[in-house]
């Protein structure tokens, strides 16, 4: 993010423990770790580069995935079909 | 002298099966016509969007998707005395159509049956992930891509790796909703998703590659 940009240099460039960090970032990203995760994570993005970068580009998939990809326009006729099969079996 | 050998069944037994039947004839007959009506289109009707964009993610087809969205509401409303009220409807939906597509529509589909090694590995290895950077690709590159370019990578995914990114990035259900919707466990969500991003990634990179961007690390 913007605020952690001119700081970006006194990132370790190396993560001890990608694999624990990486799925930590990834579940907190997702949700899954709420309140407990937020700390963790500050800390985490202010001195590693690896799980900065990671953290970020994570995030921008999820983004785009959410806001991206094409929806399909639900055939207007769909609803109403369903409403006649109901009837019929009520 | 202890009653069970006077009966074939223990009486806290007799009761409880007693119990049972009750509750079965309660379930069958919870609700009236007019809560049915209002469950139909108060819960369940507002997803039909989301239920036909997973339908036509899952088959590529717009009929297939339509009779997919069809059948699952036809279930709905058959089993609805089974869905409690004020639960989530659209995560009891989606289980609903996830195997409707698994049980009817794989099945009838004229596509021969593949070995898929994406699959097989999700299967075999399923919980073992090595979280690790496995690409080039920046943030900066993605947030650049044209939404015909994530949907053709998502689309690319074998089923089941697709099927968890739609849950969770398209859709927002949470782990616990994703192992129910799809009667895995916890752990292997999480770790499904991952193996699922990760492929995502790669072809993203591989979209990132052709558009020239630069995915290689910057200098410091």
């Amino acid at each position: 993010m913007e605020m952690n940009e001119e700081t970006s240099g006194k990132r370790k460039m190396q993560c001890s423990d990608e694999n624990k960090c990486f799925e930590l970032l990834e579940s907190i990203l997702d949700g899954d770790l709420k309140d407990s995760g937020k700390e963790v994570l500050k800390e985490k993005l202010a001195k590693c580069q690896p799980c900065f970068e990671h953290y970020h580009l994570e995030q921008a998939i999820r983004d785009v995935l959410k806001t991206k990809c094409t929806k399909q326009a639900v055939p207007t006729e769909l609803a109403d079909c369903i409403r006649q099969k109901i009837q019929d079996i009520k | 002298m202890k009653s069970g050998e006077f009966f074939p069944i223990p009486s806290y037994k007799l009761a409880q099966s007693l119990l049972l039947v009750l509750m079965s004839e309660v379930q069958r007959r919870k609700y009236s016509q007019e809560e049915k009506n209002a469950i139909f289109d108060g819960e369940f009707m507002p997803h039909i969007d989301s239920m036909y964009n997973f339908a036509y993610r899952l088959t590529f087809d717009e009929d297939d998707a339509k009779d997919l969205v069809q059948d699952t509401y036809l279930k709905a409303y058959r089993f609805i005395n089974s869905f409690e009220q004020g639960t989530n409807a659209k995560a009891w939906l989606f289980r609903i159509l996830k195997n409707s597509f698994i049980n009817e529509y794989r099945k009838k589909s004229k596509q021969p049956a593949k070995v898929d090694y994406q699959e097989v590995e999700t299967y075999y290895n399923s919980d073992d992930v090595h979280y690790q950077s496995t690409t080039d690709l920046r943030a900066e590159s993605v947030k650049d891509m044209l939404g015909d370019e994530i949907s053709n990578a998502l689309n690319s995914l074998a089923v089941d790796f697709r099927t968890v990114i739609i849950l969770c990035d398209l859709e927002g259900f949470t782990y616990e909703e994703m192992a129910k919707i799809l009667d895995i466990p916890i752990g292997t969500v999480r770790s499904r998703l991952h193996r699922a991003r990760n492929l995502l990634k790669e072809k993203l990179q591989g979209y990132a590659q052709d558009m020239g961007y630069n995915t290689d690390e910057e200098e410091e």
